[in-house]
């Protein structure tokens, strides 16, 4: 009996703190007081970030759309539209309801392709800068008319999508609104940030950052499985926060690069969902305490620490997919030859192999979209993986002639490829340091050397 | 003083580390097998054999306690030295790499072969790899030089305990642990890129079955007065303790001869395989009149380098009088 009355006390305030709002808790990204000095309007949350929620929603509808060979419609998420677009994605399903439907409830006026990165991009025949590319991804995509091209292996929402947010949403942030917009002359916080503006230059651009970054306003109270499982769509219990039966993907939802580092972290080696995330809502903490004033020295170089700290994090994130998906398509690669050998039909596994190297490539292209060149590494990682997968004929897209159109030659055999898929993850992890290895294809190499243990004492059998 | 403490305790968890020869399980198997073999062999009777066992002449004699000294100084030593040398990793994945580029192998080939057969494989084949290669190496200490120079180490015993494994110069542990690192490179890259991720290896606690075999079979006996031969059709198969004992004795008949570890077939293809032979209190060591002094620290570590310089310098300063011959002829062919 007493066992009860305590168990039921105990639930009683476990109950409690867990019904606690998680606002003003130091867990959440919002909401933030107005600090711009002289601002009379009636607003009470100085946090904005929904044009970059409503880039996420064109990328994901742009990567729906991708297979499906209509051009103007990629063109109208890419660069905008007069009209009231659909989201095509991220979409209801099931119990996981979404709260909106059209793109302008989040933000009208809004393009991928002015936000994308003007650097030049190696990895892609022609020499063409980031928007270029994904423009000639998107028209290439509509010429085929569905997903995966066989004849040059390319899967085109994988490429157009994971270059994407590295070539958009990673450049704006890392590149833009955490680099030059941090600078003391650049978007001071004693001003707005626009005229008219309810929030502060730094504010705001700290808050682009974030939105960019793609991670839920609550998520770091949540479990990293719980943040990944809200873009699965498969824990609508986590994702919706104010309980209000729908999820809001202004706050609720978790995109892009954010998801990735969720999915790293939920194997527990890991941890840059929440260290991107905590270092996004310390830094908006330092900003919200200066009051509207210009920010002191002191108060910039805290910010430059976080900045590091996020942009080391989450160049790791985009690098923890490139030795993933090198390690897929190691795996691919041995199963068509497995398939091949026995004279087998190697469709299905030549378009597994089409999507993952499509990951691949967009996420190495991604990784080069940074803040610093990453120099000998970008060169030795287009080079391994070259232009285009190795195809079941032994060819490769070597280029673009005049017309844009991909030229094939002769590539290297199917071991070396494999052999390339290998060194590409050890320059993740020399490189870059990467823990959750997904896909370690070296693994067992390195498991097995442990198991047998090094001879370090010196001893005459 | 801590870091002292440390390795002190470092070292006396080799006695709790089942991959070690020297784990307690190992050691008391090891009494048992001995007891066993003195009441029923040997025909003492168990407190005699006990006695016997635990002789303290032997295990307090001045070779033993240099043994003692080796096992933990030589810790000290290889944990500076080991963290430089290449391992096993490192040259397994060059060789992984390796297998890659070459045109006629192909990676996964044998990838759907059953798994209990893949394990058995590798771990057959590592066992047969480095057993091999220990007797290769074992091979070279004696017939090289400026090797045996540093073996004379392990030999300069006059009294084996289960601790002399541990009495070896530290540049020799050098050589084991690259053989080792090499063995298991070639094991470990040559059957994961034929078989795929599935390879494994059979252990039981920790330690490859064969080797587990071999422990608890009283390896530790090798090293010990106890005498354990098998029958001669065994000895061509498997080294008994009285064996390698010979392998120790200073008689001329005996140089050179059962270098193996566990198999003796390697001594036995060889031609260096010599059965186990009944003789009374067998004397051990390099020579017949060895000095006392051989069991010091100084002469145990210093020695072998001393050898080894003079085994160095000794044509350099042939040449040396080569040159001033020939200096010598050419001056006076000027004048």
């Amino acid at each position: 009996m007493q066992n009860k009355f305590t168990k039921l006390i105990l639930a009683g305030v476990f109950g409690t703190t867990l019904a606690l709002p998680a606002f003003g808790d130091g867990h959440s990204y919002g909401p933030f007081p107005i600090t711009l000095k002289g601002y009379s309007g009636d607003k009470t949350n100085s946090v904005s970030y929904s044009g970059q929620i409503a880039r996420h929603v064109q990328h994901d509808s742009l990567k729906k759309l991708a297979g499906s060979g209509n051009l103007p419609e990629m063109m109208a998420y890419f660069k905008g539209s007069d009209k009231n677009k659909k989201i095509l994605a991220p979409a209801s399903k099931g119990d996981f309801k979404i709260k909106q439907t059209l793109l302008n409830e989040i933000s009208s006026g809004k393009n991928l392709s002015g936000k994308s990165y003007k650097g030049l991009v190696n990895g892609w025949p022609g020499g063409m800068t980031g928007v270029e590319v994904l423009e000639h991804m998107i028209n290439k995509a509509a010429e085929h008319g569905s997903a995966f091209d066989p004849n040059t292996g390319y899967n085109y929402p994988q490429l157009i999508s994971k270059f994407a947010m590295g070539a958009v949403f990673y450049n704006q942030a890392v590149d833009n609104y955490l680099d030059e917009k941090l600078g003391p002359d650049n978007k001071p916080n004693n001003k707005p940030y626009k005229d008219g503006a309810y929030y502060t230059g730094k504010e705001h651009s700290w808050d682009e950052a974030f939105g960019y970054w793609g991670a839920a306003a609550h998520s770091l109270n949540l479990t990293a499985e719980q943040n990944y499982n809200i873009t699965k769509m498969k824990d609508m219990a986590a994702a919706d926060h104010n309980g209000d039966g729908v999820v809001d993907l202004k706050t609720e939802y978790n995109f892009a690069h954010a998801y990735y580092a969720a999915s790293y972290d939920k194997g527990g080696k890991t941890d840059y969902f929440n260290t991107v995330t905590q270092a996004f809502v310390d830094g908006r903490k330092i900003i919200t305490a200066a009051n509207g004033e210009a920010l002191t020295n002191a108060q910039r170089s805290q910010l430059y620490v976080l900045r590091d700290i996020i942009g080391q994090n989450w160049e790791k994130v985009i690098a923890e997919s490139v030795f993933k998906y090198a390690g897929s398509v190691y795996k691919d690669i041995d199963k068509l030859q497995t398939i091949i050998e026995a004279n087998g039909d190697t469709t299905k596994a030549f378009a597994t192999y089409g999507k993952h190297w499509g990951e691949l490539k967009g996420f190495a292209l991604a990784l080069q979209c940074g803040k610093n060149n990453i120099g000998e590494t970008a060169v030795k990682l287009n080079r391994m993986m070259g232009f285009g997968p190795v195809l079941l004929n032994s060819s490769q897209v070597t280029g673009v002639d005049s017309n844009g159109n991909f030229i094939k030659d002769e590539a290297s055999g199917w071991d070396e490829y494999k052999l390339h898929m290998l060194k590409i993850q050890k320059l993740m992890v020399d490189v870059f340091a990467v823990k959750a290895r997904a896909n370690d294809q070296l693994a067992n190499i390195s498991d097995l050397s442990a198991k047998l243990g090094g001879s370090n004492s010196a001893e005459n059998d | 003083m801590d870091l002292l403490n440390f390795l002190f305790l470092d070292s006396l968890y080799e006695f709790f580390n089942p991959k070690k020869r020297i784990f307690i399980g190992y050691l008391l198997i090891a009494v048992l097998i001995a007891a066993f073999w003195l009441v029923y062999f040997r025909k003492l009777n168990l407190r005699e054999a006990i006695n016997k066992i635990f002789d303290k002449k032997i295990l307090f004699s001045k070779s033993a306690k240099s043994d003692y000294l080796l096992f933990f100084i030589n810790q000290i030593i290889m944990s500076v030295i080991s963290p430089v040398l290449i391992t096993q990793l490192a040259i397994a994945t060059a060789l992984f790499y390796y297998f890659h580029s070459v045109s006629w192998l192909d990676a996964g080939v044998w990838n759907n072969t059953p798994l209990v057969i893949i394990i058995s494989a590798f771990t057959l084949f590592h066992f047969l790899l480095e057993d091999f290669s220990k007797y290769f190496v074992h091979r070279l200490m004696h017939k090289w030089p400026i090797l045996w120079a540093i073996h004379k180490v392990h030999h300069s015993a006059t009294f084996l305990t289960p601790m002399t494994v541990f009495r070896t110069h530290p540049l020799e542990g050098v050589v084991f642990s690259l053989r080792s690192a090499f063995t298991q490179a070639i094991s470990i890259s040559s059957f994961v890129f034929l078989f795929g991720p599935q390879v494994d290896i059979a252990t039981i606690l920790g330690a490859n079955i064969f080797i587990f075999a071999f422990n608890i079979a009283g390896s530790n006996l090798r090293h010990s007065h106890i005498d354990i031969s098998y029958w001669k059709w065994l000895e061509y198969l498997i080294i008994s303790p009285a064996q390698h004992q010979v392998h120790h004795s200073v008689l001329k008949q005996h140089h050179d001869k059962n270098f193996g570890v566990a198999l003796a077939v390697w001594d036995w293809f060889f031609g260096s395989l010599h059965h186990s032979e009944k003789i009374e209190n067998l004397k051990l060591g390099i020579h017949i009149n060895q000095k006392e002094d051989t069991h010091s620290l100084r002469s145990l570590y210093f020695e072998p380098l001393k050898e080894i310089i003079l085994i160095v310098i000794k044509p350099l300063t042939k040449l040396k009088q080569i040159l001033k011959l020939i200096k010598f002829t050419l001056i006076g062919v000027n004048r």
